[in-house]
């Protein structure tokens, strides 16, 4: 599988609207069609939100009401890393008796990357660990909240009144455009409800009980226009002369994470709740169900020196993650085929067929299971254990080039799906049908040696 | 027979823990509560390293004092420059130091390498994998950290790590040789 250091020596071709070749830990497979697919041709819904660090789950409801932000972590806003929370004794008082101090645990937050505290800003020390933090609020909160009712009604009411009059004429080979100026509206300053993403074609459900109730009593919000003020404050006298202390000075992007305040000084930044992520669902475009992560993959073991028109050896590992016995068929490339743009070198791959024993959990422990014995060709076939095979590939490297050789051919194998529903009207049938997919698979070995 | 054997001595003192696995090489005088890890390094090819009292080194610190780069080490007339250490700092694992003058309460965080040039006055934390190679004095409490070593100031010095070396000079004896230490007026022994 592709490491974490060395991502992309093995690609895979994903047939999608764009042909994309990528490593098989970023890409997904689809059960029921039976293809690859990548992050491009999958569509992305959001699943849930959850915090990196306490990774406590939120529905979406109570994220989007506390500005998707976790209640319980903060982020430090020096290096944005993530706070913590330390102890420390100090001497207090006992509420009895003032004469006598006895030792009270007093909590502070901290960073560890960048070393920020709390008490850097000012902030004291609490006697709880969690709940006891609270942001500064905004000076201006309450003229923007009232401004997003305003803007709000103001919405649903234009709204409302578009949809009477196209509710009034609409004609029904219209669909199309209908439904996709009421989403724009309904997104409009946010109003809460989230219209399913909604396929051409299908007809709008959700207007069908929509009606002005005019018994309902709309309040009516007045603001207030924004006032333009004559004078302004000046600046401090000594703001051209005075040196600049470097350490005080926030940089943008501990200014611009604040956007309430955006403290130009060190010593205001204050720490900020937690963002939350969102865990993303996926699906495939074509039949809608969820993916799959694909596991059938094949490994570079080692590589020697790869010599311009000489012809070498590569190991190559495949590994059977399924039960069954898979059989796998090795094919090249041929001259002229679309998908092999990259390849810089000739490849010659076993003609014979592989035979992947399945994976066998229990394979570990027993002792006295005998090794299957497959016939195996020892100039095909390097070494097999349990589930994996080694075999070599012959390169001849054809371009005498700085970049990478690289090799493509196409891997042919059976994939059993048994995920997908039995059909009961078909009761000859065996349960498990075999598939042969076939992918086109681009390796990458690395420079010539001179 | 003990041997006074000039420049090659390593001066511990008593209440120091050092352990026979680090390798100690020059004129090195080590004060009492420190505590030195096994393969940790401290060489003083150029000079003498001289380090105060409550600190800790740890595994794979490298503490040279070594000879500017332009400067054969047979060249005649140069002075040894002493490399000073002052008190309850702390050297993490795997840090590089070639600092000559390091003040008290420094952390210098693992793999961090500071340059010859560079002076650490009291309260600076080097975070890890910081390079600092400029010719500067660090100013009091800062914080150094970030992959392009940005600094920042803080208003506390680091606590001395009073409870981890307590603990150390108790526990590391049990599992380590120690080297020995001066004891008294006695000529210091050769290890």
């Amino acid at each position: 599988m592709a490491s974490l250091l060395q991502p992309d020596r093995v690609l895979y071709l994903v047939h999608g609207e764009k042909k994309i070749r990528s490593s098989l830990s970023t890409l997904y497979f689809c059960r029921y069609c039976s293809e690859l697919r990548s992050l491009e041709c999958v569509s992305h819904e959001v699943d849930s939100h959850y915090c990196p660090s306490c990774l406590e789950n939120m529905p979406s409801a109570e994220a989007k009401l506390k500005k998707n932000r976790c209640a319980n972590c903060f982020d430090c806003p020096c290096c944005m890393h993530t706070l913590s929370t330390r102890a420390t004794n100090i001497p207090a008082p006992l509420p009895d008796d003032p004469s006598k101090t006895a030792m009270k645990k007093a909590y502070y937050l901290a960073c560890g990357f960048c070393r920020w505290t709390s008490r850097d800003v000012g902030m004291a020390d609490k006697s709880v660990a969690s709940g006891g933090w609270q942001e500064p609020d905004n000076p201006h909160t309450q003229r923007i909240n009232k401004l997003i009712e305003y803007y709000q009604q103001l919405a649903q009411r234009e709204k409302l009144e578009r949809d009477r009059k196209k509710l009034a004429r609409r004609r029904p080979y219209m669909p199309l455009a209908f439904s996709q100026h009421t989403i724009h509206v309904v997104e409009k300053y946010g109003l809460g409800t989230r219209l399913q993403r909604q396929r051409p074609g299908a007809p709008i459900t959700s207007l069908a009980g929509l009606s002005l109730k005019e018994g309902e009593d709309q309040k009516e919000i007045n603001i207030e226009p924004a006032q333009a003020l004559d004078e302004v404050e000046p600046l401090p006298e000594d703001y051209y002369t005075r040196p600049i202390n470097l350490p005080e000075v926030t940089s943008l992007r501990q200014r611009l994470l604040q956007p309430d305040f955006q403290p130009a000084g060190a010593s205001q930044l204050h720490p900020k709740h937690k963002h939350l992520l969102i865990k993303r669902s996926l699906r495939c475009r074509k039949c809608e169900h969820n993916l799959m992560l694909y596991y059938f993959s094949v490994r570079i073991m080692s590589i020697p020196n790869l010599r311009f028109q000489k012809e070498c050896q590569v190991l190559l590992t495949l590994t059977n993650p399924v039960e069954s016995i898979t059989h796998v068929t090795l094919v090249g490339c041929e001259e002229g085929d679309p998908e092999d743009i990259n390849s810089t070198a000739k490849v010659m791959v076993p003609t014979k067929e592989l035979v992947l024993a399945g994976k066998d959990a229990a394979a570990d422990y027993d002792e006295l299971a005998e090794p299957q014995d497959f016939q195996d060709d020892p100039d095909v076939v390097a070494f097999r254990k349990s589930n994996k095979i080694g075999f070599f590939i012959k390169v001849v490297p054809q371009r005498e080039e700085d970049g990478d050789v690289t090799v493509s051919f196409k891997i042919r194998h059976d994939f059993r799906n048994l995920a997908a529903p039995i059909r009961p009207s078909e009761e000859d049938d065996a349960p498990t049908e075999a598939i042969w997919l076939t992918h086109h698979v681009e390796l990458s070995l690395g420079p010539l040696v001179a | 027979i003990a041997e006074h054997v000039g420049k090659a001595a390593a001066n511990i003192a008593a209440g120091a823990v050092v352990c026979v696995e680090s390798e100690i090489r020059g004129d090195v005088t080590i004060g009492p509560r420190t505590v030195v890890h096994p393969k940790a390094r401290i060489i003083a090819e150029a000079g003498p390293i001289i380090i105060g009292e409550g600190n800790l080194i740890e595994e794979q610190a490298l503490i040279i004092n070594s000879y500017p780069e332009n400067i054969m080490p047979d060249t005649e007339g140069v002075e040894p420059k002493t490399m000073t250490i002052g008190i309850n700092n702390v050297f993490e694992v795997g840090c590089v130091s070639q600092a000559l003058k390091i003040g008290d309460n420094n952390v210098i965080e693992s793999k961090a390498d500071l340059g010859k040039n560079v002076i650490l006055t009291s309260g600076c934390i080097v975070g890890a994998c910081c390079q600092v190679n400029t010719c500067e004095v660090i100013p009091e409490n800062t914080v150094i950290y970030g992959s392009n070593c940005m600094r920042r100031v803080q208003t506390e010095r680091p606590q001395p790590q009073t409870l981890q070396l307590d603990f150390l000079m108790k526990i590391l004896p049990n599992y380590h040789h120690m080297k020995k230490t001066v004891k008294g007026t006695s000529t210091p022994v050769r290890n």
